[in-house]
């Protein structure tokens, strides 16, 4: 049969841990689309209204993120003094690259 | 195939089956209820049948039973009752013929049967000695009190003469008030014994105490009869014996013996009386349990059926509402496209959008072929991030924000600097690929610039390869963003192929296999052009993927 039902979004997890100074990392692991991105985003953004000085979003456990989840990450290094992407798997670093985002996101190509 | 599902659900909501059921459960109709209290009573009535045929097999069993076993001890203590009687009837017969030895010596007599009236309990209360053919003068000798026979004298000679003609032991009651006696009566040639026991006031014998009268009453009649004055004994206050009786007559000299009787209590013991009573309480329970556990059963299952009705309506409102917005989401997705794209004779283009699994939401890829002159055709093909209006919006102010500045004269890399002004990742979270192929068939150039969009494929002569030029930031990034195109030199014929991310990328696979898969699917002998299309389409591996592919192609001949 056709799969005409909404497909439930792959499973995302994160973590967000906040250090002394205000700098905060995001680790996430799992699969980020739509569906998990709006989940994370609205999570982070309260992380972000405090302006922290430096956000690490470790993604050494992200197997699969789609262009919504590299365009959440751009925003962010937009929104703080030090941004880093740490750990993206081959795959994703690949990707990351083809968009031109190597550079911007702090990814060796 | 999704377009006829579509149709199909849209056409089975206008059905009344499938209209939505708002509100509160409808109440069971009274059919329903019906249904639901059938069952049940049928259990109530089937079992209670059940326990009233068991109760009425066990009480007839139980009947059957009792009155056997009262048979059986009616013909025991008959065979008792028997065992008496040749006693009795030796003593008397050896008085006989001592009398009729002696030829009537009454004093031999009187000493011979003395003993048979002395002691504590005396056999006899009377015997007297009578001859055969004197019967009227009365007896002979006396011993003890008077006989009750002699008050009758006629009575008294047709008994005797009675037992003499037949030989036999003569039995006969003496059983009026006030010490109801019994006779016997034997004959020995010419003389006859005749002798008279006296029946306990109670008329009740000593052979009651037996073990075979025990839980009985009963009630013994003199003769085949039982007529109350031929009544000898008996244990109750007043006849008939209550309850179902059972009886035997036995011979008893002459004469016979009628033993009447019926159980006290249950002779089989209390179990097999009971069980009747026990079978019904039992059958009782057992079916009201049976009935209140199927009342609950299809109680639930009603409620379950309910649950599934309602169930399959709203799964059946989901589907419809579902494939309603796909037919929205691809409608629009329609419109936000070109209808036709230019089919020159020197220049020929194609198109595909084909929308993946998750198309509910219009998706953010597009293509355009913008005819800047005769000789000069901008291909455009690009991918917002994200899905749903947001995504179709912003596709759409970029397709046309592209065709105004390219109107204006624009080359590709100024025009891709105006877009990165229009829009940033900091307001919308969108970020927007794009690729800008320039096919100039007067200059003989092919020019790629790329908002951080996949490389074009460049198909000639049998041969394909992507061509890869500077690659810039994607649409968003940064306000103002730079932008270089890369030329190369048009071969005289050719294909070139742009594409979104949906051809080449799948999860779990780096996005240079499927370029390599789209690359080596492109390569080989010229086909048609929207053949080629196809056949990339297809070579993506397991169908329709998650995201959408929007792929454009272009063919020249110079």
């Amino acid at each position: 049969m056709e799969n005409i039902g909404p497909v439930p979004g792959p499973l995302a997890s994160f973590h967000i841990t906040i250090a002394p100074d205000g700098s905060a990392t995001v680790r996430i692991s799992g699969e980020l689309d739509m569906s998990s991105v709006d989940r994370l985003e609205a999570e982070v953004e309260r992380v972000l209204a405090a302006t922290p000085p430096r956000l690490v979003v470790d993604v050494g456990s992200v197997r699969f993120a789609d262009s919504s989840a590299i365009a959440m990450w751009v925003r962010w290094s937009g929104a703080v003094p030090e941004f880093e992407l740490r750990d993206p798997q081959p795959l994703l670093r690949r990707v990351i690259s083809t968009m031109g985002l190597a550079e911007r996101l702090g990814v060796a190509a | 195939m999704v377009s006829s599902v579509a149709s199909e659900r849209l056409e089975a909501a206008d059905a009344p089956a499938f209209e939505p059921s708002g509100g509160p459960p409808r109440p069971a109709e009274p059919g329903n209820r019906r249904r639901t209290l059938g069952l049940p009573a049928l259990t109530l009535l089937v079992g209670l049948l059940v326990t009233l045929a068991l109760v009425l097999v066990s009480q007839s069993q139980y009947t059957s039973n009792e009155n056997r076993l009262l048979r059986l001890r009616v013909s025991d203590a008959g065979a008792i009752l028997t065992t008496a009687l040749p006693g009795l009837q030796s003593n008397l017969a050896s008085a006989a013929e001592l009398a009729d030895a002696t030829n009537g010596n009454v004093a031999k007599f009187d000493r011979f049967v003395s003993p048979s009236l002395g002691g504590a309990s005396p056999q006899f209360r009377s015997i007297s000695l009578w001859q055969v053919h004197h019967l009227r003068s009365g007896p002979l000798t006396v011993v003890g009190t008077a006989p009750r026979l002699a008050v009758s004298a006629s009575e008294a000679s047709a008994f005797l003469a009675r037992t003499s003609a037949n030989g036999k032991l003569g039995v006969i009651g003496q059983l009026g008030p006030p010490e109801p006696r019994l006779g016997y009566a034997y004959a020995a040639g010419r003389f006859i014994v005749y002798a008279e026991t006296e029946l306990p006031p109670a008329r009740h014998a000593r052979i009651q105490k037996r073990s075979a009268f025990t839980g009985l009453n009963d009630a013994l009649f003199l003769g085949s009869t039982r007529r109350p004055q031929d009544l000898l004994t008996t244990n109750v206050a007043h006849l008939p014996l209550p309850g179902p009786t059972a009886s035997v007559t036995v011979p008893f000299g002459d004469n016979s013996l009628t033993l009447v009787m019926s159980s006290r209590v249950a002779l089989a013991g209390s179990l097999p009386k009971n069980l009747p009573w026990i079978i019904a309480v039992l059958g009782a329970l057992l079916t009201a349990a049976a009935t209140l556990m199927t009342l609950r059963l299809t109680q639930r299952r009603r409620a379950a059926e309910e649950l599934a009705q309602r169930l399959e309506v709203s799964a059946t409102e989901n589907r419809r509402l579902y494939a309603e917005q796909r037919t929205i989401a691809q409608t629009l997705q329609h419109a936000l496209l070109p209808d036709v794209l230019p089919q020159g004779p020197q220049l020929q283009a194609s198109a595909r959008y084909v929308a993946g699994e998750l198309g509910v939401d219009v998706g953010g890829d597009w293509y355009d072929v913008i005819e800047l002159d005769e000789r000069r055709l901008l291909l455009v093909v690009g991918d917002v991030s994200g899905r749903g209006l947001h995504a179709a919006t912003t596709m759409a102010a970029l397709r046309y924000a592209i065709r105004a500045y390219a109107a204006q004269g624009d080359a590709p890399p100024a025009i891709l600097t105006k877009l990165s002004r229009l829009v940033s990742v900091a307001d919308t979270g969108q970020l927007t690929t794009i690729l800008c192929v320039l096919v100039d068939t007067e200059q003989r150039t092919i020019s790629v610039t790329s908002a951080g969009h996949l490389p074009p494929l460049l198909i000639d002569g049998g041969v394909s390869r992507y061509v890869e030029g500077e690659l810039g930031l994607p649409i968003g990034v940064e306000s103002g963003a730079a932008y270089d195109a890369r030329r190369i030199p048009l071969p005289e014929t050719g294909t070139i192929v742009a594409f979104t991310d949906g051809l080449v990328e799948r999860r779990g696979e780096s996005i240079d296999e499927g370029l390599e898969r789209a690359r080596t699917e492109a390569a080989g002998d010229e086909v048609e052009l929207p053949e080629l299309l196809d056949r990339l389409v297809a070579a993506v591996p397991g169908g329709r993927g998650e995201d959408d592919i929007a792929i454009l192609g272009v063919r020249w001949r110079t």
